[in-house]
Formats: structure tokens, C-alpha cells, sequence
């Protein structure tokens, strides 16, 4: 079955045929088309693959010796986890290519074959099943970013570029090294030398050195997504990075570090993780309220934006360890939920920025009898943020405030009052930036927004309700599936 | 008990080869046929490299070990002395006829001296392969006759290591006192009757080494010396002298468990450390991409020296492979440097060179995404090994500084690419003149070209490389009555 590899290769290839295209006569045009018409085909594939696969545990496999000296094989497999982060990761693809044409003036066709390869890169990451080849995705899907940070970024791109690559590519050597000494303490067991996720699942549980081991797991992912002291990297990335690059940052990439805490540090150290679970839930609850406190104070929106979406990944963190199904459940659907408003959000924060020059909420005001229609999005958007029943986000921060109250009352507390600051930097964005005198006043071409745009966030709008008011579907696809179920469909031997 | 010598073929190639080009510079002085006749010596020298030992001696002393490893280092050695050739052509050093074919002769001899030591198994033959080098070097240290610096750079070169190889010759001696053997091989200080004195030697001789490998805290003199000579000169010292060193200190110390703490290997741990946070705390601070690359070639010697102190399966292994993707990411750097932008040596020369010369700028950038670890690229894959080696040997110390200190490369290297991305600062440096910029020559294009295309592939697909490195050194068994003089 060459679904799963095909979903790696497919946006890889189109980026690059949308960057030769744009070779040859530099227009946008072309390229846009190359890669929308890629987004399709992989929308396509991916709805293939998910009809064809049903039931639940293992949906797909695919497996081929890479380096047979190391036991190193290109391995991928698919559970519903992974399944739902694909197209988590294609729906946030769209406004990201979709809205390039607009502030992508310079070399579009590289920009999109830089970002279709990290959209590649990072379904690698979701897809592989054997330690070598995620290290290897985990590290590739950055390269990409790091050329479209520095091509395209704000004024201090530079150093914001360099603090991204060198806090994620360090974390990424401390997990290389985890990865290794798993592999070593398998070999000093059973004799074998493997990176097979499945046949590691075993020892790392039962090894001694398995808290060390997690540790350096916990690092890179907790950087990646970020949760609180490792978070320093994030906002001034957020805020130098073009509006697709955030878009791909806080939509997508930093959900890898989640997917990462329940793939690999959850399902392969369940005992070490539980140990360190208390103190991981207190970061992320000093997360959610000091990023939450940080939010409130900032003039810059985008930072802000930033900010509020650290706070609520800190849900995410609780929810995966508290331990509970219900908690992992919560997380889940966090996670799609904030992927899809926080990229919402800033579709339109970047259109703002767009029409009026500036995204320093200090000079904006009174934009909804100018942009009425993007105003009534932006209201919509910043419900989602402060949890209104209803929304995708309500369902995520409910179940996973419902988890972490049952394992600690104080926690949830202390967490729950995170949305009252939610609520304060949501509804203030909106008071600053929409209500109030016109600040500008009489000039016509704020209005009439793209359509493009209006899809987009329309889309994210029903999406968002339909998980808001039915959330059971989305529960039960996206169940991980343990190491230790037998892969239905397996092609072969594991 | 007989006992055979060999002499390598690339040895006896190489000796005839550099008689034939002094006897044709005696002839007719004429540069480009004396270059191409450099070339055809060391693809000679290559071409021979896996046939049987021509030239069996019996009853000789045993000078050269006929093994894998020797063939393997002789082959990254000839391979970069001819990576070193294509780059030196055309280049501005070489203009002066009257001393150009020296310059070829020299390289030759180099190359003999990296080979004599990869193989050598008898102090006087890495003794004679070392000063080989040595003196070569410093000769083409000095090259750049019309500059100041040059001079400067040589003189460095000579003092510093004349000393190494006084201290090298007095270990050499303590161990002749100790064991009365002249084999190359570390004495076991328990086996010794006096053991305090064998590890003297044995430190002694280490000390030598490090001072060639430019290993922390011997290292000082690199930095001044790539940044005196010419491009094609500085990659011959960070590459070729140190493949050819390396390949015989894990001769050296192949009958030494390494893995037992004792004075020679704790020593060996220090340097370790020290090499890889001050190499690359060297690199960072640099504004000049010689003296970087020479911050970045000591780290590397750091990353080498962890794989050299985690005996196991993986432990020789991984520094071969090491060695070769170390070895093809720096002479791409060079070739690269050699051929774009010659006269550049600040790295701020190389802003907007992605616009300028995108095809090198992205060369560039793969050699240093390649130095830097990152994958799809070989050093990511050579990093791996090493840490894989270092993990079987529970070396987790070394590895948390390895990790260290590769975090703080990815500063200097990242900065490289990023300004090769960004656009020239206007403000900044207006006053200076940027130097011109060159196309290369279409041999060091496909030089260039041949180096990347290798870095991403063996990058993806490394398991040949891995085989070809696999098991190249057994450990030899403790030197019996007749190896002994």
C-alpha cells in the first residue's frame, strides 16, 4: 500500500514542480495554481485513505528496509491520531497557500515549494513508526520553515530565525540521544538492533534509565510546542515570521510537539511519564495563566495572538497527562480546535495588517462599519478563543479541565481561571481593534475582503461548530491506537 | 618466525610519481603539464590503492600494515589530495610561473606523508610519513610568497611543529626505554615494568598528536595558519594532514582498551571536551570564515575523538565515517571559497550571495547544513554514528557535551547561510569594498557539484558508505618476539 508514502511525497513533489513553474515566467499565478491543485490531489488521497482504512487501532502500514545494517526502516503507519493531524495539516495548508499570492510578492514559487515541503515533512513526522526516519522528518520539516522565516520575515528576522533553529535543533540532539540509548538498552536485551517503534514500545516501559530516556523525549517535544520554560523562542518567531509562516507555526508545527508527547513519550514511557506528570501539568498551568497575563498586556496583535495561543496549548499539555482517556480525548480536540482558530485569527490579523499598515492595536479602531463582514468573523473567532459553548475550543478545554480536576483539584482551579484572561484579551482585541471611532474613517479600500478569505474562514467556522456541537465523531477517529495492537492491515512481518 | 614488510602500492606510486615530477620540473619548467602530471600521479596513486601489495619483503621489519583501515584513510587521504589539486588550478597563488610547479611536487609529497602515516605500523615509518607532511606543509604554508602573512603562518607552522615532533620522538624513546619495541602501538602501562614511564611515553606521544590534529588546548596555531595561506593550502591543513594523523593515532592506540579509565585515556577525554566547547566557542566568535572553519575543524577532531573513546562495534566505524563526511563537507567549503569568492575572507563578504550565485550559495549551504548535522545531508547520518558508538559505550557524558557543543555550532554555521540569504546591510561596513566575485572553473564546478550531489545522497542512502567502513580495523594481536627490532 502506497497511500501512506504517497502522502509525504505528494505535496513534496508539487512545491517542487510549483517552484519550477515559477522558474520559468515569475509570475504568482502559476504556482498558486500548481499548488492548490496539490492540496487537492492530497485532499483526495487523503479521503481515499481514510474510506479505505476503517475501524479502529492500525488503519495503514507501510514498511521498507532503508539502512538494514542499523535495522533502520522506512516504516510508517497510520493510526486515527495520525490520521486526524493529516488533515488537521491540510485544512491549515489551505489559508496559508491560499492567501500567499497576496503578500508573497517576491519569488512565490519558491515560498510555496518551501512551505508544501515542511506541509511534507510534517506529515512524515505524523505518519512514521520508526524512531530514525520521525528523528530524521522531525528535523527536515525545519529546514524548510528556516527559508521561509528568513525570505520572507519581518525586520528582525535574523535573530528570531536563528533563537527558532537552535532551541528546536538542540532539544532535537537531546532526543537523539534518548532515541539511541532506547535503542541501545532494546540491543542489550533482546540482542537486537532495531529503531522499530513497535518493538521498542516493550523495553522502553520496563527499561531502568526509562525516566532519563523520557526526559530527553519531553525536551524536544515541550520545546516544539512550546510549553512554558522552553517557550522563549515562540513569540518573537511568531511575531517576525510572515502571516502563512505563523499560520504554519502555531496551526501545525508546534501541534508535532503534542503529537509527539502521546506517540512517543505517553505510549513508550506510560510509567515514567505518569511520574513526571505532576510537574509537566504545573508548567503547563503556569503556562496557561502567565502566557494568559502576557496576552492582556500586549499593543502588537499578532503577540497577542501569539501569546493566547501558548496559553491554550498549556490544555493540550493537561490534558495529555492527566492520564485519562477523557483527558487525551480533550487534548485532541484542543488541538484541532486551536489549530483551526488560532489560524483563523490570524488570517485575520494578517489581513488587517494588510489593508491598514499596521497591526498596533494603539493606532486601529473602529473597523467593523468598514470591514463588517471580517469583523463578524473576527467576533466569531474570538468566542472560539474565550471558550463559548459551542466552539471546537469550548469541547477541548472543558474535557480537559473535566481530567485534570480529576487528578487535581488545584490544578483545574488554577487553570480554569485561565479563560477569564482569555476572555479579557479576546474581548479587548475586539474592543480595540473593531468598536470604537473609525480610525479610518473615509477610506474606502478597507472594505470588500477576498474571497478567498471569506472561504477560508468560513470553512474554519463551520468546521469549529461542527466539532463544538458534535464531537463525538471526532473522539472516536481520533483515538491512538496502542503499540501493542496487532496492525490490521499489515503488509508484512513487524 | 618470518616476518613481511609491506610497502603500499599508493606508497611506491607516490614516491616514483614525486621523482618523475622533479625530474620533469628539472626538465622543462612549464606549470600546467607539471599539474597534470600531479593529477595522473595521484589518480595513479588511487587507482593501485585496492590491488595486492606489489612489494613483499621477507624477513624486514614490519613498517606498514597491508589492513582495511589503511586502505580506506590512504583512499579519503589521495581523494582530498586530489580534491585539493582541482581547486589549487587557476588559482591566483599559482600565477607566478616561476615557482608555480613546486606547488604540485609539494602536493604530491603531502599525500605521501598522509599515506605513509595511515599505514604505518612502526614508529620510524609514521615518524617519516609525519615529518613528509610536515615539511610539504610548509613549503605550501609559506606559498603565497608575495604576502606578509604567509611568511608568518609558516614560521607558526614550523616552531610549533618542530616541538610536537621533538615531544613525539622523546615518547617514542620513553617506550623504547620501557618495552624495547619500536612498534607503533601503545605500551599496556600494566604489562610494563615500569609503568609510570610507559604512560609518560605514551602521554608524551599524544601530545604530539594533538599538536598536529590542532586538538584543544594545542590548537592555536590553526587558526592563524588557514588564515595566512592560501584556500587550497588551508583545506590540505584541515583536512589531509588530519585524516592522515587521526588514521594513525587509532592505530596507535588499538591495543589500549579504551574504555578503562587510566591516565592516557582520561587525558584523551579532557582533550575531547575541551576541543569540542572551544572549537566551536572559537568558530563562534569569528568575523574571518578561515579562522571560523578552523574553530569548526577543531570541533570536529572533538566529535572524532568521542567516536575514537567508545570502543564497540560502532567505535572505528563511525569515525571512518566521520572522517569522510568531515572531510567531503570541508574541501566543499573550500572548493567553494576557492572557486567563488577567493579574495573574500569575512563572512559578511557574503551577503546576498544567494542572489548573486545562487547555484554556489546553495552548495554552500548544503556542506554547512552537513558540518552542522542536519539531515538530508551525510553529516547528519556521520553524527549519528558517532552518537550511536558514544551511546553503546555508555560515553553520556561526552555525548551531553558533544550535544553542547554542536547547539553552539549551529549558531556560526546557520549565520553563514543566513547571510548568504539576507540582503547586504546598507549601513554597515559601506566603507569596505566587496571583493570581487569569481566563476569558477569548470573542473571546480564539477568538483563542487560532484561534493554536494555526494553530501545529500550518502546523506539519504548511506548504507554503502556504512559497509565500506564497517570492520576496517582488527585489533592486532600484542607484538611478538620478531616485531621487535
Amino acid at each position: 500500500m502506497f497511500a501512506l508514502p504517497a502522502l509525504i511525497a505528494l505535496p513534496f513533489l508539487g512545491g517542487l514542480a510549483a517552484w519550477l513553474v515559477g522558474l520559468r515566467n515569475g509570475s504568482a499565478r502559476l504556482p498558486w495554481l500548481v499548488s492548490l491543485l496539490t492540496l487537492l490531489l492530497e485532499a483526495l488521497l487523503l479521503l481515499g485513505v481514510t474510506g479505505m482504512t476503517g475501524g479502529s487501532g492500525w488503519r495503514g502500514h507501510f514498511a521498507m528496509p532503508w539502512i538494514p545494517l542499523f535495522g533502520i526502516d522506512f516504516r510508517l503507519d497510520m493510526d486515527g491520531l495520525s490520521l486526524v493531524m493529516l488533515w488537521l495539516n491540510l485544512a491549515i495548508a489551505v489559508p496559508v497557500l491560499l492567501t500567499s499570492s497576496r503578500e508573497i510578492k517576491e519569488r512565490p514559487g519558491l515560498y510555496h515549494f518551501l512551505t508544501l515541503a515542511t506541509i511534507a515533512g510534517i506529515n512524515g513526522v505524523f505518519l512514521s513508526t520508526d524512531l530514525f526516519l520521525f528523528f530524521f522528518f522531525w528535523e527536515l520539516m525545519l529546514l524548510p520553515m528556516f527559508g521561509v522565516l528568513l525570505i520572507w520575515g519581518g525586520e528582525h528576522r535574523a535573530r528570531a530565525t536563528l533563537k527558532f533553529f537552535i532551541f528546536t535543533q538542540g532539544s532535537g540532539l537531546l532526543m537523539l540521544l534518548s532515541i539511541l540509548a532506547l535503542v541501545f538498552v532494546h540491543v542489550q536485551e533482546t540482542g537486537q538492533l532495531t529503531f522499530n517503534y513497535f518493538a521498542l514500545a516493550g523495553t522502553g516501559a520496563m527499561s531502568r534509565a526509562a525516566f532519563p530516556i523520557m526526559l530527553g523525549f519531553l525536551i524536544a517535544f515541550a520545546v516544539k510546542l512550546p510549553i512554558v520554560p522552553f517557550h522563549a523562542w515562540a513569540p518573537e518567531v511568531y511575531a517576525e515570521a510572515p502571516n502563512g509562516g505563523t499560520i504554519l507555526l502555531a496551526g501545525i508545527l508546534g501541534k508535532t510537539g503534542a503529537f509527539g508527547l502521546i506517540r512517543f513519550v505517553f505510549e513508550l514511557f506510560p510509567a515514567a511519564s505518569a511520574q513526571i506528570a505532576p510537574v509537566v501539568m504545573a508548567f503547563a498551568v503556569v503556562g496557561i495563566l502567565y502566557c494568559g497575563w502576557l496576552a492582556v498586556a500586549q499593543d502588537d496583535m499578532k503577540r497577542l495572538v501569539a501569546y493566547s495561543s501558548l496559553s491554550h496549548l498549556g490544555y493540550v499539555v493537561l490534558g495529555i497527562f492527566s492520564g485519562t482517556r477523557v483527558g487525551m480525548e480533550g487534548a485532541v480536540v484542543m488541538m484541532v480546535a486551536h489549530g483551526l482558530s488560532t489560524s483563523a485569527i490570524f488570517l485575520i490579523t494578517g489581513f488587517i495588517e494588510e489593508r491598514t499598515g499596521t497591526r498596533d492595536m494603539r493606532r486601529l479602531g473602529g473597523l467593523w462599519p468598514a470591514m463588517p463582514q471580517l469583523s463578524a468573523f473576527a467576533m466569531f473567532f474570538a468566542c472560539a478563543l474565550l471558550g463559548l459553548p459551542g466552539i471546537g475550543d469550548f469541547v477541548g478545554e472543558f474535557l480537559t479541565l473535566l481530567a485534570t480536576w480529576h487528578v487535581n483539584h488545584v490544578m483545574a482551579f488554577f487553570a480554569a481561571a485561565g479563560s477569564v484572561l482569555s476572555s479579557i484579551y479576546a474581548l479587548t482585541w475586539m474592543l480595540r481593534v473593531f468598536y470604537g471611532p473609525p480610525v479610518f474613517a473615509g477610506e474606502a479600500p478597507l472594505g470588500r475582503p477576498v474571497a478567498g478569505v471569506m472561504w477560508t474562514l468560513g470553512a474554519a467556522t463551520v468546521l469549529l461548530l461542527v466539532i463544538g456541537f458534535f464531537p463525538q465523531p471526532l473522539l472516536d477517529l481520533s483515538a491512538p491506537a496502542a503499540p501493542q495492537q496487532i496492525v490490521s492491515l499489515a503488509g508484512g512481518a513487524r | 618466525m618470518d616476518s613481511f614488510s609491506f610497502l603500499p602500492n599508493a606508497v611506491l606510486v607516490l614516491c616514483a610519481g614525486s621523482l618523475v615530477q622533479m625530474a620533469a620540473i628539472a626538465i622543462r619548467r612549464n606549470v600546467a603539464q607539471d599539474a597534470v602530471l600531479g593529477l595522473v600521479v595521484l589518480l595513479a596513486s588511487l587507482a593501485v590503492i585496492l590491488a595486492p601489495t606489489a612489494l613483499v619483503l621477507t624477513g624486514t621489519l614490519p613498517l606498514f600494515a597491508p589492513d582495511a583501515w589503511a586502505s580506506y584513510t590512504a583512499a579519503l587521504v589521495i581523494l582530498s589530495a586530489i580534491a585539493i589539486h582541482i581547486m589549487s588550478w587557476r588559482n591566483s597563488v599559482l600565477s607566478d610561473t616561476s615557482v608555480g610547479s613546486e606547488y604540485y611536487l609539494l602536493l604530491t609529497l603531502a599525500t605521501l606523508g598522509g599515506v605513509v602515516m595511515s599505514s604505518a605500523i612502526h614508529d620510524v615509518s609514521f615518524f617519516i610519513g609525519l615529518e613528509i607532511l610536515s615539511l610539504a606543509m610548509f613549503g605550501l604554508i609559506a606559498f603565497r610568497n608575495a604576502r606578509i602573512d604567509a611568511g608568518e603562518a609558516a614560521m607558526k607552522y614550523l616552531v610549533l611543529s618542530g616541538l610536537s615532533s621533538a615531544m613525539l620522538l622523546m615518547g617514542f624513546a620513553l617506550t623504547f626505554a620501557e618495552t624495547g619495541s619500536l612498534r607503533f602501538l601503545a605500551p599496556v602501562a600494566t604489562n610494563a615494568p615500569e609503568p609510570l614511564l610507559a604512560s609518560m611515553g605514551v602521554i608524551l606521544v599524544l601530545t604530539g598528536m594533538f599538536f598536529k590534529l590542532s586538538a584543544v588546548p594545542f590548537h592555536l596555531w590553526l587558526a592563524d595558519v588557514l588564515e595566512g595561506t592560501s584556500i587550497p593550502v588551508a583545506a590540505l591543513v584541515a583536512v589531509l594532514s588530519k585524516i592522515g594523523l587521526f588514521a594513525a593515532m587509532v592505530r596507535y592506540f588499538s591495543s589500549i582498551n579504551l574504555y578503562v579509565s587510566g591516565p592516557q585515556v582520561d587525558e584523551i577525554v579532557a582533550v575531547a571536551v575541551l576541543s569540542m566547547i572551544g572549537g566551536n566557542l572559537l568558530a563562534v566568535a569569528q568575523t574571518n570564515i578561515k579562522r571560523m572553519l578552523a574553530g569548526s575543524s577543531i570541533a570536529h577532531i572533538g566529535y572524532l575523538l568521542v567516536a575514537f573513546l567508545s570502543p564497540g562495534p560502532f567505535s572505528f566505524a563511525s569515525a571512518a565515517f566521520y572522517l569522510a563526511a568531515y572531510a567531503i563537507a570541508t574541501l566543499g567549503i573550500f572548493a567553494i571559497i576557492a572557486g567563488v569568492m577567493p579574495q573574500g575572507s569575512y563572512i559578511s563578504d557574503w551577503y546576498g550571495m544567494f542572489r548573486r550565485k545562487p547555484v554556489a550559495a546553495f552548495a554552500m549551504s548544503v556542506m554547512l547544513l552537513s558540518l552542522a548535522g542536519i539531515p538530508p545531508s551525510v553529516g547528519f547520518f556521520a553524527k549519528f554514528y558517532i552518537v550511536a558508538a558514544g551511546i553503546s559505550a555508555h560515553r553520556v557524558i561526552l555525548l551531553l557535551v558533544l550535544i553542547a557543543g554542536s547547539t553552539i555550532s549551529l549558531f556560526y554555521y546557520l549565520r553563514l547561510i543566513l547571510v548568504m540569504i539576507l540582503p547586504r546591510p546598507s549601513d554597515s561596513e559601506a566603507h569596505r569594498q566587496m571583493p570581487p566575485i569569481t566563476t569558477p572553473w569548470v573542473g571546480n564546478r564539477a568538483l563542487i557539484a560532484l561534493l554536494a550531489v555526494a553530501t545529500i545522497l550518502l546523506g539519504v542512502f548511506p548504507s554503502r558508505l556504512v559497509q565500506s567502513g564497517r570492520q576496517l580495523l582488527d585489533v592486532p594481536p600484542p607484538p611478538g618476539p620478531s616485531a621487535s627490532p
